[in-house]
């Protein structure tokens, strides 16, 4: 590796607290921590006595959903972004931000809605039977159905990476694609696909971690995954060391998809910059194709948001909500995702500025972004217990718990944090960051002048993905929260347990309430991302 | 300069936010008579009432985490011997069971207690003590099936319901607590061809919960489903209009188990191993099986009270009158794992 003066001067330089790498260090055992213990749990004693056939059925299962979810949103995803990207219809303006907008409802939120809606005891089959004289074939809680409603949920992952990838493209490759003979769709196939591989690769696997990772959604549709199996066997076999096995293989998949997703950005630096920033050359669509392009794009809007948002709503009308509960869950959760956002942003910062001397650290601390909250909650279980033991306090005072909460969400959200913030810093020309250095700043300091400030878009974005998922999170928060504090996930969770299906809707519906702004900035943000667009 | 103050107003925000907690557990103890820290896996709005009740009456302040009883087990597990949990009270026995199996409950002596709960649904050596009840029963759809085809839990397995049946998944724990209880009274080989025969019924995969099995009964999909007694009873008596109607077409029937009665499960509690207010602890306990608390868990969580002494509130007292198996829950608690082999061989999901 090459070795540039800025780190020959670190290793000669003043010294002094060594603070940023003290920081870096410290994201990274934060991050590795929670896996150290599922790693540790897995080994530590007799597996659950679960049939090696369940095991298989549900590794297919997993791998199975995650790749059909895969595949969907990749295309789904990049087919909307190629429309709002390349062509002027009615309503493309709207659609090029409002297609990110399903990122705000938690997948869970969607199970509810669409279980509900296509129960064989719902509206819509109570009807078809009556009007139709047939039952209609949708039933939600079921493998396709999951997949269908987690590839609702997940395809802003891939429709937000591609838009930005379609947007920075270099305009002079599209046109002499064009000026060679292609059709534009033979240009979207042969240039732009292909230049677009790394984003296509990161959103997707984006949406595949998720999937792997989901619990709340597929444990209400009754799709048993690995996920569910390591419940099974914590909670029916009482076994920890059954669990964390379970966890393992998805470990590993989530690292193999980390990789995947490494290997595909690696390229990106090779992209060509030349005539970048003029204005994409977009083609006007009319008549049916006009048509045809706004459909899927409102239908695609309409299943991942409206339909399932819209009926979840009607059905809260029907209930009174408690407003004192929900306001005050609401004003924990609101806290809570300021609160991780921060401290996530800070500890991803000092691991990107640090990732040069501590690559495998970064590349570790990602792994927690795949875990799936279940197995994130066994390997935080254990070592939130070595937390206990060692300050018996801090299990049962606020604060502690409240710093425990943040300190999970930060472990697993490392990596969300972590991608647009490297993105971000990899934007500081390193001249600058030299001058700095030789003007007599540290290391720290230069980074709190000079780099961070120019970053501070990124940083803003990172904080805000913090923030949107935290406001879902549900497995961690609901075994390390504080006594007396819950968030509005935890209610959702709550009275769905009890089958109380329209006072779940209200949290939910609050959690959109929430996150719906902070998705449309972050949307917002890729669309700015070209000037002149 | 901008990202700083972006930074500092945040922080200030989440302070404010994180500031004013409803109820912090430092505050409360301050108080004269000190608090209690309650586990528990029950979370219906009624029960937080419940609480405001023996807060009024003993200064005992009540601390609260409302999550589901595994999760509970396991935070209980990781804070071991550093838990501030006083008690713990799970919806099913076979939760209280993974709970003293883990060494997560202390044994107590309590007089109110061993007076007002019945010796079948509480520990024999004190660790926990039901104070509702909730029978695993059928609903029924009353064109298509006479009562005296379902007054046995054999029944339900015959060939008469090929096709017929609905009934959630084997992770639900009221069915594995009612396999058990099977296997505790018939044996394994018996229960083992009742399981065969509820898995040839099905009408469907397993899937969603107890209201959507009666809802499906209600939509012709299946003509019987298990069900526990108090999710029929809030849809045939709650705010839902379309619930109330189903349960018009839908009805409850209780099957015996050897002709002495229905498979009855508790909802209960018990005093965690480390409980630093143990006294309150108890407290608590005795509070929940007063006969006052009783009633009220029954009027608006619709379970049946422990207490023979109380007598049920309506809408739940129409119900009440079914007989109810003696056999002691611990009995079937204890045989979950056997269960749950047993369900996952026979395919049941």
């Amino acid at each position: 590796m090459e070795v540039t003066p800025a780190e020959k001067r670190r290793d000669h330089g003043r010294k002094g607290f060594p603070l940023l790498p003290a920081l870096a260090g410290l994201a990274a055992v934060a991050a590795v921590l929670p896996l150290g213990g599922i790693v540790v749990a897995a080994l530590s004693g007799e597996g659950a006595d679960i049939a090696p056939r369940d095991v298989w059925r549900y590794a297919f299962a997993s791998a199975g959903l995650s790749l059909l979810v895969g595949a969907i949103t990749a295309v789904l995803g990049t087919a909307a972004a190629w429309l709002v990207v390349m062509y002027r219809f009615p309503g493309q303006r709207f659609f090029s931000w409002a297609l990110a907008l399903p990122l705000a409802a938690p997948a869970f939120a969607l199970a509810y809605a669409y279980a509900d809606l296509f129960d064989v005891a719902g509206p819509l089959r109570i009807w078809s039977r009556a009007s139709l004289g047939f039952d209609l074939p949708l039933e939600m809680r079921s493998f396709p159905g999951a997949a269908f409603i987690l590839s609702c949920a997940f395809y802003p992952y891939v429709f937000l990476a591609m838009r930005a990838a379609f947007l920075g493209q270099a305009t002079s490759m599209l046109e002499a694609a064009r000026v060679l003979g292609s059709t534009t769709a033979q240009a979207l196939l042969r240039v732009a696909l292909p230049l677009a591989r790394p984003a296509l690769a990161a959103g997707v696997a984006l949406a595949m971690m998720e999937t792997l990772a989901d619990y709340g959604a597929l444990q209400f549709l009754s799709v048993q995954t690995l996920t569910t199996g390591v419940i099974r066997a914590w909670s029916v076999y009482g076994s920890t060391a059954g669990a964390a096995q379970f966890a393992l293989p998805l470990l590993g998949a989530a690292g193999l998809l980390l990789w995947l997703e490494r290997m595909g950005r690696a390229d990106r630096r090779f992209v060509s910059t030349a005539s970048r920033w003029r204005t994409q050359p977009t083609a006007e669509l009319h008549g049916p194709k006009a048509t045809l392009a706004f459909a899927f794009c409102l239908i695609l809007l309409v299943a991942g948001l409206l339909l399932p948002v819209g009926w979840l709503a009607w059905k809260s009308l029907g209930v009174s909500p408690e407003w004192p509960r929900l306001m005050q869950a609401g004003a924990n959760t609101l806290a809570l995702g300021i609160a991780s956002a921060l401290a996530t942003v800070t500890l991803a910062t000092a691991l990107a500025l640090g990732a040069q001397r501590m690559p495998l650290a970064a590349r570790l601390a990602s792994l927690g972004y795949a875990t799936p909250g279940a197995a994130m909650a066994i390997g935080l279980a254990a070592s939130a217990s070595i937390v206990w033991s060692l300050f018996p306090a801090a299990a049962s005072t606020f604060w502690a718990g409240v710093i425990l909460l943040i300190y999970a969400y930060a472990a697993r959200l490392m990596a969300a944090a972590l991608e647009p913030v490297d993105a971000g810093l990899a934007t500081v020309s390193p001249s600058v960051v030299w001058a700095s250095r030789s003007l007599g700043r540290g290391e720290a300091a230069t980074a709190w002048a000079v780099q961070l400030p120019i970053a501070r878009g990124a940083l803003f974005t990172a904080g805000l993905v913090v923030f949107i998922d935290v406001l879902k999170e549900l497995p961690a928060t609901l075994i390390l929260r504080p006594f007396n504090f819950d968030t509005l996930a935890v209610l959702a969770s709550n009275y769905a347990l009890d089958e109380r299906l329209p006072q779940a809707g209200w949290p939910s519906l609050l959690i959109l309430a929430i996150s719906v702004p902070a998705v449309i900035w972050l949307s917002g943000k890729v669309a700015a991302s070209r000037p002149g667009q | 300069m901008r990202a700083r103050m972006m930074i500092a107003a945040g922080a200030v925000l989440a302070l404010a936010a994180c500031g004013e907690p409803a109820d912090r557990p430092a505050d409360a103890a301050a108080d004269g008579n000190g608090v209690v820290n309650l586990y528990t896996a029950r979370h219906y709005d009624s029960d937080l009432a419940l609480y405001d009740q023996f807060t009024a009456s003993t200064g005992i302040k009540i601390n609260r985490i409302e999550g589901n009883a595994d999760q509970l087990i396991a935070r209980m597990t990781g804070e071991g011997a550093a838990s501030p949990a006083d008690v713990f009270v799970a919806a099913d026995v076979g939760a209280l069971w993974r709970a003293q199996q883990a060494g997560l409950l202390q044994a107590i002596e309590s007089e109110t207690l061993n007076s007002r709960i019945p010796e079948n649904l509480r520990d024999p050596d004190g660790r926990w003590y039901g104070y509702m009840r909730r029978a695993r029963v059928v609903a029924y759809d009353k064109e298509k099936v006479q009562p005296s085809e379902i007054n046995t839990y054999e029944k339900i397995a015959s060939p008469r319901f090929a096709g017929k049946l609905c009934v959630r998944s084997a992770d639900s724990i009221y069915n594995l607590s009612l396999t058990g209880a099977l296997i505790e009274a018939w044996g394994s080989q018996k229960a083992s061809e009742w399981v065969k025969g509820v898995v040839a019924n099905m009408a469907r995969p397993p899937q969603g919960g107890d209201r959507d099995q009666i809802r499906a009964v209600g939509a012709g999909v299946c003509e019987i489903a298990l069900t526990n007694s108090y999710y029929y009873i809030r849809m045939a008596h709650g705010e839902d209009a379309a619930d109330r109607e189903i349960t018009q077409k839908v009805k409850l029937g209780f099957p015996s188990l050897d002709g002495q009665g229905a498979h009855v499960n508790i909802s209960g509690g018990g005093v965690a191993a480390n409980a630093p207010n143990r006294e309150n602890a108890i407290k608590l306990l005795e509070f929940f099986a007063s006969a006052a608390a009783q009633e009220h868990a029954a009027r608006y969580n619709n379970e049946f009270p422990a207490s023979s002494d109380v007598v049920a509130p309506p809408p739940v007292d129409i119900y009440a009158g079914f007989a109810a198996h003696p056999m002691a829950v611990l009995a079937f608690a204890a045989r979950q794992p056997e269960a749950q082999s047993m369900m996952s061989a026979a395919g049941w999901k």
